[in-house]
C-alpha cells in the first residue's frame, strides 16, 4: 500500500466507475491542477500525480509490482470501469507534487523500522553523512508524514492536511509519538520540472480508456454469460429433481404409467423453459391430474398430487 | 330351464351399471360404458320378445340385432382409444360427440330398416350371423388389445380391473361363438339337431352359460371398476 499523506482534500470517496476519467483529466489539466489522485482498488493502490495540469507521473502499485506511465494508467482505468474502486484527489504545491514525485519513483533504503525500537539521532546523522535525497516516511495505521532532505539536509514537513512542504515540525513528529509508529526511508529521484512528460499529451489516453471500456465490456459480458448458465444450470438440476420427483411419487400411486404422463406433462408444461414455477406446477399438476384419471380414481390421484405439491416445497427448502 | 328372464335380469343390471359409468367417469370410458350398455338394448329386444307386445316386429327384431352389432363396434372402438391412450397418452374428443355419434348410427341404422323391404326370417337370421360374426371376432381382437392395454398399465390402480374384461370377453366368445356354431350348422333345425344332440345342446348349454357369466361378469366388472376408481 502507498502511504502517502492526504494533502488538501478536494475530493473525497468518490466512485469512479461512474465518471469518465480522461474528461476529469482534461478538466483537470484545463484549470492548471497540482496535486495527486489516489485510487484505492483491490488490485493496489493508483497514485496520479498533476503537475500545473500536466500528468507528470501515473504509478499502480499492488502485491505482485509496480506498474508505471501508461500501464499503470490502463490498469487504473480497468480497475475503475470494474467498480469498488474509491477515489480522493489532493491538491498540493508544485514544489510538493514534485517531492512526491521523486519520492514515488526512487528507492526505499529502510522500510517498517519501528520508531521506539530506532535510534532517530544516528538514522539522521546517518542521511546527512550519506547525502542522502529523499525522504522519511513515518507512519502509523492513520496518518503519515513526510519529511524531505536534500543531500541530508531536512526541506522541510507533509503531512495530512498539507497543501505545500512546510517548515514546522509539530505535525508530522506528533505521528512519531503515536503508538505502533513506524519509518521507511526513502531515496528519491530529483527530477526538473521541465523535463518530466506530460502523459495526456505524449500518448491517447482516450484510446487507453476506450480499450479498458471494452477490455471491461467484454469482461462484464463473459461473467454476466457465465452466471446466467450457472443460473441455467441450477435451474436445470433443479428441474431434473423436481421432474425425478414426481416421476417416483407418480409411480408409487399409478403404477409405470405414471412416469410417462409425468415425463409427457412435464414437457408439455415446461416447453422451452428451464424454470419450474409454482405457477407452472399449477397447470401441470391440472394436466397430470386429467390423463391421471383414466387410470386411477380421484382419491389415489389427489393423494399422489398433495405428495408431488409436499415434495416440491421440501425441494425447494 | 328357462335362461331368458336370469339373463336378461342380470343385463338390464349390466347395462344400468355401464351406462352410469359411463356418465360418471373420464372420456375414455365413455365408449366401453356404451357399447356395454348396448348390449342391454340387444338383448333386451330379442330375449324379451315372448313377453313384451310390439317386439315381434320384424323391424323392432332386426335392429335388435343390428344394436347389438352397433354395441360390439363401440366397445372395441373404446378398448382401441384406451390402447392409444396407454401408448401415447394422448386422448382426444368428449363425451358428448360419443352418445351423438351412437345414436346418430344407431338413428342411421333404423332408416336403413324403414326404407328397405319388411326383413323376412331369412333376412333376420343373416342379420343375426353378421352379428355374432362380429361379437367372436371382435371379441378376440379385444382380448389381445386389453392384454397389450394391461402391460402398458401395470401396476396402476385399474389394471385388475381391465384383466376382468379379458374374462369378459372370454365368456362373450363362448356365448356369441356357440351361437354363431348353431347358427351355422343350423343345429337349431330339429332334423339337424336330431343328428348331432351332444353338439348341439353342449352348444345351447355354452350359449346360454356364457350369456349369463357375460352379463354377471360385465356387471360385476363396471362395479370393480368403480370401486378401483374411487
Amino acid at each position: 500500500m502507498l502511504l502517502l499523506p492526504k494533502g488538501n482534500p478536494v475530493k473525497e470517496s468518490i466512485d469512479p466507475s461512474r465518471i469518465n476519467i480522461p474528461e476529469a483529466f482534461a478538466k483537470l489539466a484545463r484549470s492548471s491542477f497540482t496535486g495527486y489522485l489516489r485510487f484505492d482498488t483491490t488490485r493496489g493502490t493508483g497514485i496520479l500525480i498533476f503537475n500545473r495540469g500536466r500528468l507528470i507521473s501515473a504509478l499502480l502499485e499492488s502485491g505482485s509490482g509496480s506498474q508505471i506511465a501508461y500501464d499503470a494508467l490502463a490498469a487504473i482505468f480497468e480497475c475503475s470501469l470494474s467498480g469498488n474502486v474509491v477515489l480522493n484527489i489532493y491538491r498540493l504545491s508544485p514544489e510538493l507534487a514534485l517531492g512526491i514525485h521523486a519520492l514515488l519513483h526512487g528507492d526505499v533504503l529502510y522500510q517498517a523500522q519501528e520508531v521506539k525500537l530506532l535510534d532517530i539521532k544516528a538514522l539522521l546523522g546517518k542521511l546527512k553523512q550519506d547525502k542522502v535525497t529523499g525522504c522519511l516516511r513515518i507512519y502509523t495505521q492513520e496518518h503519515v508524514a513526510l519529511i524531505f532532505y536534500r543531500e541530508g539536509t531536512p526541506l522541510g514537513f507533509f503531512h495530512d492536511g498539507s497543501t505545500e512542504i512546510e517548515k514546522t515540525a509539530e505535525n508530522s513528529m506528533s505521528v512519531a509519538k503515536l503508538p505502533g509508529a513506524k519509518i521507511d526511508v526513502l531515496a528519491a529521484v530529483e527530477a526538473d520540472e521541465q523535463d518530466l512528460a506530460d502523459l495526456l499529451t505524449s500518448g491517447d489516453v482516450g484510446a487507453i480508456w476506450a480499450k479498458a471500456k471494452q477490455e471491461i465490456l467484454q469482461e462484464r459480458q463473459v461473467r454476466d454469460r457465465e452466471a446466467s448458465r450457472a443460473v441455467e444450470m441450477r435451474e436445470a438440476d433443479r428441474r431434473s429433481k423436481v421432474e425425478e420427483l414426481f416421476k417416483s411419487v407418480a409411480t408409487k400411486h399409478i403404477g409405470k404409467i405414471g412416469t410417462s404422463l409425468v415425463e409427457k406433462e412435464f414437457e408439455k408444461t415446461f416447453v422451452g423453459e428451464s424454470l419450474v414455477t409454482e405457477k407452472g406446477l399449477n397447470g401441470f399438476y391440472q394436466r397430470l391430474c386429467k390423463a391421471s384419471r383414466l387410470v386411477a380414481g380421484p382419491s389415489a390421484v389427489k393423494a399422489m398430487l398433495d405428495e408431488m405439491q409436499r415434495g416440491f416445497q421440501g425441494l425447494g427448502k | 330351464m328357462n335362461w331368458d328372464i336370469i339373463q336378461l335380469t342380470f343385463w338390464l343390471i349390466a347395462g344400468l351399471v355401464s351406462f352410469y359409468f359411463s356418465i360418471g367417469n373420464a372420456r375414455v370410458w365413455t365408449s366401453i360404458a356404451v357399447g356395454f350398455g348396448f348390449i342391454l338394448i340387444g338383448q333386451l329386444i330379442p330375449q324379451a320378445m315372448p313377453y313384451l307386445p310390439g317386439l315381434e316386429i320384424p323391424q323392432v327384431e332386426a335392429m335388435g340385432y343390428i344394436v347389438g352389432t352397433i354395441s360390439i363396434l363401440v366397445m372395441t372402438h373404446g378398448f382401441q382409444e384406451y390402447y392409444i391412450f396407454s401408448r401415447t397418452l394422448e386422448l382426444e374428443g368428449n363425451k358428448i360427440a360419443v352418445y351423438l355419434v351412437t345414436l346418430g348410427v344407431t338413428a342411421c341404422s333404423f332408416v336403413f330398416i324403414l326404407i328397405n323391404p319388411e326383413p323376412d326370417q331369412r333376412t333376420l337370421e343373416i342379420i343375426r350371423v353378421v352379428e355374432n360374426v362380429n361379437w367372436v371376432f371382435l371379441s378376440l381382437i379385444n382380448i389381445d388389445l386389453i392384454r397389450k392395454i394391461c402391460q402398458n398399465i401395470k401396476d396402476s390402480p385399474i389394471s385388475r380391473g381391465f384383466a376382468a374384461f379379458i374374462l369378459v370377453f372370454v365368456f362373450i366368445f363362448i356365448w356369441r361363438g356357440s351361437e354363431l356354431y348353431i347358427q351355422v350348422y343350423n343345429l337349431s333345425d330339429p332334423v339337424v339337431a336330431s343328428h348331432f344332440p351332444f353338439r348341439y345342446q353342449l352348444s345351447l348349454l355354452c350359449q346360454n352359460v356364457g350369456n349369463l357369466l357375460a352379463g354377471l361378469s360385465v356387471g360385476g366388472t363396471f362395479l370393480f371398476l368403480a370401486r378401483l376408481l374411487r
